[in-house]
Parts: C-alpha cells; structure tokens; sequence
C-alpha cells in the first residue's frame, strides 16, 4: 500500500524524456506504438505474444526499462486483459495490444472495462480471419474491436491509416480513456504493424498536449465510509431491474460522449456524385483515386470514418444522400458497411460492395471499380 | 498518383534472406531523402513458404499500401515465380534464379523484359550461399538505381558492422557478392 502510494506521487522518473524534439524515423508501425505510448508517460504495458502485434512488446520491454516503466508478460490474452484492468484500477497508465484470436480473448475484459468505466487502451493490428488465419493483413477485427463480447459496444475504436496516426492517436487514447472513461482501441492492421514507412515523433508537451493525469479506483487514502465515500466497483447484478438501470446509465454516459470523440474526413465530398466510402489503410488508395478523377474533372469523392465507433453517422448522411452511388471498399465482407448503413438507416443511394477479406486493396483497383458504375450510369 | 512510383517485389524460400534485402534497401533509400514503404509479407512459418517483400520508392508521399502490378519483380525460388507472376505485365522487369529448374509456364507471359540470373549457381561457386541474399541485392540495385554502390555498402556496414568487426573477411565478401550481383545484371 506505502509502496503504491509512493509510486503514484513519484512521477519525477518521467522527467526523463524518451523523444526530445522531434525525431523523424522511418520505423515499422509496432516501433511507432511502442514510442507513442512512451511519449505518452504510459505507466505499464500487459501483453502476450501474437503476429503481427508482437514487436510492439518487443520494443516496449527494450525501452521501458531505460524509462522506468512496467511490463508483464501474462500466460495468455485473457489473462493480459484482466491484468490491463488491474493496472487502470490501481490508477496507473496501462495498455494492451493484440490481434486476430487474442483480440477474441480479450473481449471478456474489455466488455468488464464499459461495465466499470476503466479507461483501458488497447492496440489491434488486425491479422486475417476467420479463426487463426493469416498473420498479414486484414480489416476483419472491425466487428470484434467495435461490438466484441456480451457488451453493448460503450467503447471508441480509432481507425488508423499511416504511422503518424498510430503515434497520434496511441497518445490520444490515453487522453480519450482517462477523460470519458470509456475503454478506447487503437485499430491498426498488419500492414501498419510490419510495414516500414517515415513517420515524425514527438513529445506531446511539445505539442501543447497535456497528458490527462490519472488516478487509483481503489486504495484511496483515507477510512471509507468515514473520510470518504466508500469505492463500490461493480460488475454482477441480482435483479433484471437494477441492471437495465446501470446498462441505461451506460448509454446515456456514452452517448453523451459520442459528440466530442466522433472523427471523420472528407475528401471533395460536397458536390461527389460517386462517394467512395473506406477506413483503415485503404483510405489511403480511396485518397489517391479522388485525386485520380477530380484532375479528370470528374465529381468523386471519399468519406472516412476516423471513429468506427461511434461511427461518423450524422456527417455521413447529408453526403449519402447526396451522391449518385457509393463505393464501399474493405477488406472484410461489409463488416464496416453493417456498421455504416445502420447509422443512414432509410437513405435510398446505390451501394456498390468492393469487399476483399484478408487482401490489401489498391488504388488501380478502386480507379477499375469507380469507373464501372460511372459506366453503367451513363 | 502523380508522382512515379517504383515498384519492387522480392520473393524467395523463407530464410533465403528477402526481408534482409528489402529491409536494407529501404533504410538506404530513406536515407538518401526517398519516401518509402516496404511490408514484408510471409506465412506463420519460421523457415520454408514463400516471403515476400513489397517495396515502394518515391520523391513524393505514397498513397497506396497495395500494388497490382510491379515495376521490378525478383523471384528466387521456382515457387516464388509461380507466386510472383501475378505482379508482372508489360512494363515489368521479371528477373528469376535459373539455378533450379523452372517450370516455363509459371512465368508471366507478358513482360517488359523476363531476365535468367543463376544466382544461386554463381555464389555457391564464386563465394559461399551466405551472401546469396547480398548478391540480389546488387542486383536489384543494378536494375533499380534506386541507390547507388556506395549508399548500398554503407547500409550493409550499418546492419552488419558488428559481424565485419569480428571477422574482416566477410565484408570483402559481402562487397564483392555486391558488385557481382550488379555486374550480373549489367550494371
């Protein structure tokens, strides 16, 4: 307990800053995750080894060490979920990462984060599926990410596309979860994992981003009950009732937060007769086929969901109403295209599917499928 | 889109070093101010099954993660040719190992250019299959300019300093696999 509680004042250890200025590097994504979360004063990394996730624990316990951080390999992802919680409860800056089957077991856990409120971050480079796979690329952990386990999906899921945003938004889930409250994911994919790529990493003080301090949920000083209110840390019910009431508290708690987390970007999107609709890494090809037919002066456009949840709904639907037709491209069958047409629920537009679960997409491809509904159009 | 792109796929038997390649590679071209994406591509085994590594350089930002077709595609195995066709058409350089038997069929029909080096053959017999992988590294460089001989030694002393520092012997020879595999190529 005096132990704990000189750890939590002693923060002076993180006066040692990992990044001084800013350093560009041209480094793998996991490289990219395990600094960011350093830059971001994380406290104690809990994980278990699975590809293509695992350089991210390989850089961190190399590093950690040097910072004064923690690290505990668990014996398996069930275990270094829960182990995830423990960390967030004794009020620490803790984080997780994962892929493909562990994500799966990690699910228990994190459903136990909305029910409690635990600012839990996690990192998911998603590898193929169903089952174990492939360990290269895929988008198919949307499901899983956004609505995994018995919850009802009271969580923020990030969708990256580069190096640079897995080092931002890893420092910013930090800041997300210990200001909401609410479990927040990183999801990344094995291209961002293993790829090599430029990217600029930074202190975030230098950035004017403070750090949102942390603190215990339990062994709080003082008597409970005498000193104050006593912790009641709960996750199991007796009464249909009672649950229904806290489950309802959930929601209202995460919808209120939904405004200030929801993220989307628009490219050419306000007169696009053909709007192309991706996240991930494959909004990146999306991005270079809106460059390819606006130089032909032809009106098409790209809307990416930033948060897969809360999906971007309300932004998305005066531009799906809008176009002619929309191109949903993933690779995963539809599985970010359940979540997207729930949110413009009546909208009549065409929708035409370029799914390719467990592949990459490439521009030309995007370029191919665009100019086929132009075709059929005209 | 608007910037050229080059387009590099490497394949070969797992443990035949491809990643090394790309991997030494790309840190040459990032050093010399390109922008550049490598994702190394491979099974869940440890040795055997078919890696690949995808690279792409360029002056400009890279939009795309994924590529179609190829620029230059280096295959080292007969199963890496059967892999790697699909990424050949009629502006790619298809460069493969002859030193075992290739089913003619696999290869791509259309090329830019489809180019025999037997490369297994000339460093089993001129150096040792060590330097196999340093070898199609000068050879890709031959073919690509991406970087020149100097930036490609220096990257190789970057990665491998601390094995030439144990035994001198091997950085001649890793120099000279170097400029073999460029000369090999015609460069």
């Amino acid at each position: 307990m005096k132990d704990l509680k000189e750890k939590n004042e002693t923060k002076d250890k993180y006066a040692v800053r990992p990044i001084v200025g800013e350093k560009r590097a041209f480094a793998t994504g996991n490289e990219v995750v395990a600094w960011a979360a350093l830059a971001a004063d994380a406290d104690i990394m809990y994980g278990y080894p699975i590809t293509p996730q695992n350089e991210i624990m390989h850089y961190w316990t190399r590093m950690s060490e040097k910072y004064g951080r923690g690290f505990l390999q668990t014996e398996d992802e069930t275990s270094a979920g829960f182990t995830t919680l423990g960390g967030v409860l004794a009020g620490r800056r803790s984080f997780t990462a994962t892929s493909g089957p562990g994500n799966m077991l990690m699910q228990e856990s994190m459903c136990m984060a909305e029910m409690m409120r635990l600012p839990t971050v996690m990192i998911v480079q998603q590898r193929g599926g169903p089952s174990t796979a492939t360990v290269i690329y895929s988008q198919q952990e949307v499901n899983l990410t956004c609505f995994g386990g018995n919850g009802e999906g009271f969580r923020i899921v990030y969708s990256t596309c580069s190096h640079q945003e897995l080092f931002d938004y890893t420092i910013n889930a930090f800041n997300v979860a210990w200001t909401h409250r609410f479990p927040v994911f990183v999801l990344g994919d094995g291209y961002q994992a293993k790829m090599r790529e430029p990217v600029t990493m930074y202190d975030p003080r230098d950035k004017g981003i403070t750090m949102v301090p942390t603190e215990p949920y339990v062994l709080k000083e003082g008597c409970a009950g005498v000193d104050r209110e006593p912790q009641q840390m709960r996750n199991t019910y007796n009464t249909e009732e009672e649950l229904n009431e806290v489950v309802e508290g959930l929601n209202a708690a995460y919808q209120a937060v939904i405004p200030q987390v929801v993220k989307h970007e628009e490219y050419a999107c306000e007169d696009a007769d053909y709007v192309i609709v991706a996240h991930g890494v494959v909004t990146r090809a999306a991005q270079a086929a809106v460059e390819y037919f606006r130089e032909k002066g032809l009106k098409v456009g790209h809307f990416r969901p930033v948060t897969l949840r809360p999906f971007p709904g309300e932004a998305f639907r005066p531009i799906a109403d809008r176009a002619k037709k929309i191109l949903v491209a993933e690779s995963a069958l539809g599985q970010m295209r359940r979540i997207m047409t729930d949110t413009i629920y009546g909208c009549s537009t065409p929708m035409v599917n370029f799914f390719k679960p467990g592949e990459g997409i490439s521009t030309e491809e995007i370029i191919v499928k665009v100019e086929e509904m132009m075709a059929e159009d005209k | 889109m608007a910037q050229k792109i080059l387009r590099i796929v490497i394949a070969g038997e797992g443990g035949q070093g491809v990643q090394a390649i790309a991997n030494i590679l790309s840190e040459a071209a990032y050093n010399k101010g390109k922008q550049v994406l490598y994702i190394p591509n491979f099974g869940v085994e440890q040795r055997g099954g078919v890696s690949i590594a995808f690279m792409q350089i360029s002056n400009g930002p890279i939009d795309t993660m994924k590529f179609a077709k190829a620029d230059i595609v280096i295959a080292l195995s007969p199963r890496s040719v059967a892999r790697t066709a699909q990424y050949a058409d009629k502006r790619t350089l298809f460069v493969y190992d002859s030193s075992n038997e290739i089913d003619e069929t696999s290869l791509p029909a259309i090329t830019k250019k489809t180019m025999a080096i037997p490369a297994i053959d000339i460093v089993k017999t001129e150096f040792h299959p060590i330097v196999l992988n340093i070898f199609v590294m000068g050879a890709v460089i031959g073919v690509t300019k991406v970087v020149d001989l100097e930036a490609a030694k220096a990257a190789l002393e970057d990665k491998l300093g601390y094995k030439f520092a144990k035994n001198p012997s091997l950085r001649e020879m890793n120099f000279a696999a170097l400029q073999r595999g460029m000369q090999e190529v015609g460069a």
